[in-house]
Formats: structure tokens, C-alpha cells, sequence
């Protein structure tokens, strides 16, 4: 492949780095407040919907690698540019770049309404937002290995707040569950589809791939990634529908942030304060993730050095966050943005592997005839 | 340049982040740890907030603050209209609700506690006996800030499983259940003490009705697990045989602490809706009078069966009386939504089934010890 990506040892990362980046890069702002989406859907038995979410990913995620080991060292632009050709492949590309910048905006925005809702009422969006694209500008300037050891570290450090579940549990009522599958299959499969803007992220592995260096444990690491993801998720899902009461689950906004209110530590009396500031932390690698894969399509098309990018990139977010003022209009960009992830994430790797699969016969087919 | 780009960058950061929100600095602020609500002129709210200051000495004032106003957030300001500092919520730890109010509904109350970000899910919350102001504003002798009095009051006795759990997180759980109903402890104000005396039950968030502290027990027995508490209750005397006592009377008062109860709910029709309950009880006898020979594994058998059949006609009698002032506070509802396939529960409808409800108790009582002397 001509435009496949040659990279030095010293710029590879090792496989078991995939484990953090998926799992980091699915978790971020979603989590807040999924269950009451999926719990419209689903009702009790929202937790079903998450689990076959989950499943969903990884068969996703399956089609994803096969995609990928079809070109063994190219990323999804250059995959779109061969099995498209130049025109519609960079079309493809042009997309697929603004898809990742919406997911950025999204998970920025959401994370800055968070903020003000719980903690700084007071505080602008436009200086939270500047502060957060800092950050993330310096990070993203740090290069790869720098994003890679965010991701690393932001798991390591936060992983902390998941034994805190433990504290609502004294309130839960497991017959809250019963009746199993009482919802209908339409309503629990609407359920898995409203988890798409919670559970996407890890896509980023399309972008990823070359810059592996162990190619052969990908499978593995990327699975085990999904895996705790999963885990994680039906966690928060079955404490949440114990601990609130079906009307209730459906009028809180942030479900896990209200999860968080009822503990009280002798030290920390309003503990869901210090778990939406340590949420940066969560967040930044979810952020660091997207601009680099943004990047990385962006420097096919045309050609500009990353803190050029970076810049252009943040300034327009920035400007564009300014215009989403209130809940409601969030509201319809994640339910906007939900829905045509879906169809990127969901459906398009099915389509485009197939595609790849029936060219590549195509093409073997030809060079035998000749 | 380049070398010194993220430096510039931590400075820029660091500059700006210093005081961008609001500051509260706890000299300025005043704490509010109690808030009671009652019904005022037309419809109005009428609050009252005890507030606590801190001065730069390090010793603390209480203030109450009473305004009356349509809503309740907007006596908030008119409270700050009348102090000097600013007042905050996030220490807030009750709120109280006069009995009046409570009666037209706390609904509308809940749900705006439940909005508010600096709202803790444990606060705790119950009805006054009368006005809470009257309560709030009275000078008791023994009671520096009565705020942090009725928190303990309240969080004491609920620990120690004396009154049923009202934390904010509960009664919001409860009250959006379509199969449960608010309960609350009642304080009431006695001469220059405050006590809790009962249990206020609501149907949809309107208190409908009453029961006496004691009876609270038997509430909680249904509603939850037991693992401390203690009851008094008395026995029928014609339901032991006389040869057991030395001089027989016509009652006989007893004093256990469960240690450990544990429950068991079937519904056994879904049309009526019939429903049995099994309750094993495991205590501990603390007093009894008069004098029986627990000692005798005969006379134990006796007394636990006696024990048992008091207990859960007592049970039959408080669920009685919740339904008739149809207020579901155990939950059988719940029960009965989770058993039931696409039963489709609303409020409304298991209202309508719960007048008619039929509950078969049975209770096992067990005595494990009776202290350190036969």
C-alpha cells in the first residue's frame, strides 16, 4: 500500500497501552448521566440494554481489527483513500474528522454544564472552556506517548471512585430488578442504541492501530479494554436502578453525581464535589484522544504541522461552545450527535469491511486474470 | 521559545485559575442547618431557617430567621434581606414541615430539595406537631443550637432503629415509587423538650394520617430489617397459661431488643391482592413482669408462641389502620409491581387495590438469651 504509515521504534506503543487508552476513551462525560436515557427506553430492565451494548462493541470492535489487519500498517484514513480511492475516500476522511470533532465538543461542553450545575454556577462557560482547551492543547503538543501516558495515569488515578459505590448500596432495593425482561425487545434494543453516545470511544483504535508495536496482542488488550468498560457500566446501571425509584431515575440528570451525594465521609461532607472536579481527570483523555485522531485525518488532506492544528482547532471548539447555551440545546446536540454516531461507530465498520473484503477479491481476482 | 512555551502556559493557568468563582469564605457566610416550612397567609410559604454564624473567634451564633413568601426558594432571599451574612444550604442537614403544609402536600417541597445541587441526598426530613416555627423559635433551657438538637434527635433514633429512615434520598425515592408512600417521624414540642411522637403516613405526598411512635416499630419491621432497636409490648394474660406465673395477672409487659429479624413477603393472590407475611424474630428479653421462670425450656416454648401471636397482631392492626388511611408506607405495592408481570402500576391504581389488600401475618419468635440472671 503506498500510503501505508512507516514508523520508528521509538514512536510505537506497546499493545497492553490499548487496554487504558479503550477504556479511557469510552469513559468520560456519558457516564453522568446514561441511566435515566436508557431507562425510558428499557425501564428496569435498563442493565439488559447496557450489557448487549457492551457485546456490541466487541463484536464492533472485532470487525474493526479484522478492517485493520487487512493493511497491516495503515490507520482508517489511509484505508478509505485505497479502498475509495482519492476523491470519496478523502470524503470519507472529511467526515469522519468532523465526527471526531463533535465527540470533542460534546464531551467538552457536557463536562463544562457538569461543572456549573454542581459546583460554579457562576462561572462562565468561556473561561472554563479556555482552561480546558489548554490543558488539552498542552497535552496534545506532548505528542502520543504523552496521550498514551494520560490515559494510563487517568485510569490508575481514578479508579478509586469506583469502590464508592459501595455507599448507596445501603439504600438499594435489588426487587427494584424484578420482573426480569419485562420491557419488550424493541424497547431494551432503543435501550442499547441510546448507550451509543456513552459507549463510543473506542474507535479510536482505527487511528491507533499503526502506531502499535506488537500488533499480534492487539486483539487481547483491545477486548480486555471493552471488557472492564462493560463491566463498569452495568455496574453503575444495576446500583443506580436499586438506589432510585423508577420516576425518580427518569428525572435526575446525573444519575451517578446523585449516587455520589448520599456519601458522607467524616473528612468530606459533599463528597459528589470532589468526584465532578477530579472528572477533568477522566475527561482529559477522552479530549487528548479526539484531537489527535482529528489530527491525524486532517493531515491527509492538508498539509499543517500539529500546533498549527491544534490551535485552529481549539479556537473553533471554543468559538462553537460559546453558542450551546442551556440545557436544552445540550440536550439536542447529544441526542443529534447519539444518532449519527450510531451509524459511524455501529454500522459504517460493517459496511466499509465488507467493502474492503469484496475489493480486495476484486483486485486478487484481476491480477490473476493479467 | 519553544523551550519555554509550557511554562508560559502553567503561568497563564495559574494566573487565571486563582479566583475566578465565587468565594465563601466561611466568616461570611451564614449556615443554614434547619429549615421548617409552614402553611402561611394564602397559600404563601413561610419559612423559617436557623442559621448558624462563625466569627473570626471561633465561637458560633445561632439565629432564626423567620419570611414568608409564595415560594420557597424566594423566602431565601428574603431571609437574606435580614442577615447579615449570605446565606448558604449546603450544611443543611433537616427540614421540618408543619403539619398543615404536610397535610396540603410536601410534594412540590421534595421535589425542589431534590434539584438543588448543594442539597445532600442525607438530609433528613419530618413533620411538626403544630407550627415549626413555634418549635424553632422557642428558647429551650437545655439546647444551644437547636438545628444541630433535632438533626442528632433524628439521626440518633434512626440509628439506633428506633424511627423509621427519612433522608431526603428516601422520601424522593419513595415519593416517585408508584407501589410506596412517604413516612416520616413527627416531632412534636414538649414543655422545654423536643420529642419525636410518632409517624406522619402520606398518600402522593399529602399526610393523611398518624401513627404513635411506638407503633413505628412494627412499621419498620415490616419495611426493613432489624439489627438493634428495642420494643415494650404487652400480652394478653389469658394467653398464658397461669400455672407459668406465680401470681397470675391479666397482662403481662415484656421489654425485647430483635437482634436479628428477618423477613419474607409472598403474594399469594394476585386479585385481592392477598399477600403472607413470615416474620422470625430473634431477641433478646430485657425485662418482664411479672416474674415468669424463663429458665425452663417449657415455659420459654410458651412465651415465644404467646410473644409471636401478640406480635403479629399487632402487625395486622398497623397495617389496618395504614389502610385505612390508605397510606402504603411498607411497600407491599412495590412488591406487588415486582412480581406481577406488566402489571403496569401507577399510584393511582395500586391505591385503588391496596383498600382491599389482605396481608396473613405470622411471626416465629425466638428468645436467644434473657441477659446475665435467670
Amino acid at each position: 500500500m503506498k500510503n501505508s504509515i512507516q514508523l520508528s521504534q521509538k514512536s510505537t506503543i506497546n499493545a497492553f497501552l490499548l487496554f487504558f487508552i479503550i477504556h479511557t476513551a469510552q469513559i468520560g462525560v456519558g457516564i453522568h448521566g446514561f441511566q435515566r436515557i436508557i431507562y425510558q427506553d428499557a425501564k428496569h430492565d435498563a442493565w439488559i440494554s447496557v450489557l448487549l451494548a457492551g457485546i456490541a462493541t466487541h463484536i464492533i470492535a472485532f470487525i474493526m481489527i479484522k478492517t485493520l489487519e487487512m493493511y497491516s500498517s495503515n490507520d482508517l484514513y489511509g484505508i478509505h483513500q485505497d479502498v475509495f480511492g482519492k476523491w470519496i475516500g478523502n470524503f470519507f476522511n472529511i467526515i469522519y474528522i468532523l465526527y471526531c470533532s463533535a465527540a470533542f465538543f460534546s464531551v467538552l461542553r457536557n463536562y463544562i454544564e457538569v461543572v456549573q450545575t454542581w459546583v460554579f454556577p457562576n462561572v462562565n462557560t468561556w473561561f472554563l472552556a479556555a482552561t480546558l482547551l489548554l490543558i488539552v492543547m498542552y497535552t496534545f503538543t506532548g505528542g502520543l506517548r504523552v496521550i498514551v501516558g494520560v490515559s494510563f495515569f487517568s485510569l490508575i488515578l481514578s479508579i478509586w471512585l469506583l469502590p464508592m459505590l459501595v455507599y448507596p448500596l445501603k439504600f438499594m432495593e435489588p426487587r427494584s430488578l424484578l420482573p426480569i425482561l419485562e420491557a419488550d425487545m424493541s424497547g431494551i434494543l432503543k435501550g442499547v442504541q441510546s448507550m451509543t453516545f456513552t459507549i463510543i470511544g473506542f474507535e479510536v483504535l482505527n487511528v491507533i492501530y499503526p502506531f502499535i508495536k506488537d500488533k499480534n496482542n492487539v486483539r487481547k488488550y483491545v477486548h480486555l479494554g471493552l471488557l472492564a468498560t462493560t463491566f463498569i457500566y452495568v455496574s453503575v446501571m444495576l446500583v443506580s436502578i436499586t438506589y432510585f425509584s423508577g420516576d425518580l431515575l427518569t428525572k435526575t440528570i446525573w444519575a451517578t453525581l446523585s449516587l455520589f451525594s448520599i456519601i458522607k465521609l467524616p473528612f468530606v461532607e459533599r463528597f459528589e464535589y470532589i468526584a465532578v472536579c477530579f472528572w477533568m481527570l477522566i475527561i482529559l483523555p477522552n479530549l487528548c484522544l479526539y484531537v489527535w485522531a482529528a489530527y491525524r485525518g486532517t493531515i491527509r488532506l492538508v498539509n499543517v504541522n500539529a500546533t498549527k492544528f491544534v490551535w485552529i482547532f481549539s479556537l473553533s471548539i471554543f468559538i462553537a461552545s460559546l453558542v450551546v447555551k442551556n440545557r436544552t440545546q445540550i440536550n439536542m446536540v447529544n441526542n443529534y450527535f447519539g444518532q449519527v454516531a450510531f451509524y459511524v461507530i455501529f454500522v459504517y465498520p460493517i459496511f466499509l469491511y465488507v467493502v474492503a473484503v469484496v475489493k480486495r477479491k476484486f483486485k486478487s481476482h484481476k491480477e490473476q486474470i493479467e | 521559545m519553544k523551550k519555554y512555551r509550557s511554562y508560559i502556559l502553567y503561568l497563564l493557568l495559574l494566573i487565571s485559575l486563582v479566583g475566578c468563582a465565587e468565594k465563601k469564605l466561611l466568616e461570611k457566610v451564614g449556615l443554614t442547618t434547619l429549615i421548617g416550612y409552614d402553611l402561611g397567609n394564602e397559600d404563601n410559604v413561610k419559612t423559617t431557617a436557623v442559621v448558624r454564624q462563625v466569627n473570626t473567634e471561633f465561637q458560633s451564633q445561632v439565629a432564626i430567621i423567620t419570611s414568608e413568601n409564595e415560594t420557597s426558594q424566594g423566602t431565601r432571599t428574603k431571609i437574606n434581606r435580614r442577615s447579615s451574612k449570605k446565606i448558604m444550604a449546603g450544611q443543611l442537614r433537616g427540614v421540618l414541615f408543619g403539619e398543615e403544609l404536610a397535610r396540603k402536600g410536601v410534594g412540590h417541597y421534595v421535589d425542589t430539595l431534590l434539584k438543588h445541587s448543594e442539597m445532600s441526598g442525607s438530609v433528613l426530613l419530618a413533620v411538626v406537631e403544630g407550627q415549626s416555627k413555634s418549635l424553632l423559635e422557642f428558647e429551650y433551657p437545655d439546647i444551644d443550637d437547636i438545628g444541630d438538637h433535632i438533626y442528632k434527635l433524628l439521626e440518633q433514633n434512626i440509628k439506633g432503629e428506633q424511627m423509621i429512615s427519612s433522608t431526603l434520598h428516601e422520601v424522593g425515592h419513595d415519593y416517585y415509587s408508584p407501589g410506596r408512600d412517604i413516612a416520616m417521624p413527627i416531632l412534636k414540642k414538649d414543655k422545654e423538650l423536643i420529642e419525636i411522637s410518632g409517624v406522619a403516613l402520606f398518600k402522593n405526598g399529602e399526610m393523611v394520617g398518624k401513627l404513635s411512635a411506638k407503633d413505628s416499630f412494627y412499621v419498620k419491621l415490616i419495611r426493613d430489617n432489624y439489627n438493634t432497636g428495642k420494643l415494650e409490648m404487652m400480652i394478653k394474660g389469658d394467653e398464658l397459661p397461669s400455672s407459668l406465673m406465680k401470681n397470675p395477672s391479666d397482662r403481662i409487659d415484656l421489654v425485647f431488643d430483635p437482634i436479628k429479624t428477618k423477613k419474607e413477603l409472598k403474594l399469594v393472590n394476585q386479585a385481592t391482592p392477598e399477600f403472607d407475611l413470615q416474620i422470625n424474630v430473634k431477641a433478646r428479653l430485657m425485662e418482664i413482669k411479672p416474674y415468669i421462670d424463663v429458665g425452663k425450656p417449657k415455659n420459654v416454648a410458651k412465651l415465644e408462641k404467646a410473644i409471636g401471636k401478640s406480635l403479629s397482631e399487632e402487625l395486622s392492626r398497623v397495617i389496618a389502620l395504614s389502610q385505612e388511611a390508605d397510606s402504603d408506607v411498607f411497600g407491599f405495592g412495590e412488591y406487588y409491581r415486582s412480581t406481577v408481570r406488566h402489571s403496569d402500576l401507577t399510584q393511582e391504581k395500586w391505591h385503588g387495590l391496596y383498600k382491599e389488600m389482605k396481608v396473613n401475618v405470622h411471626v416465629d419468635f425466638t428468645l436467644l438469651r434473657s441477659g446475665i440472671m435467670e
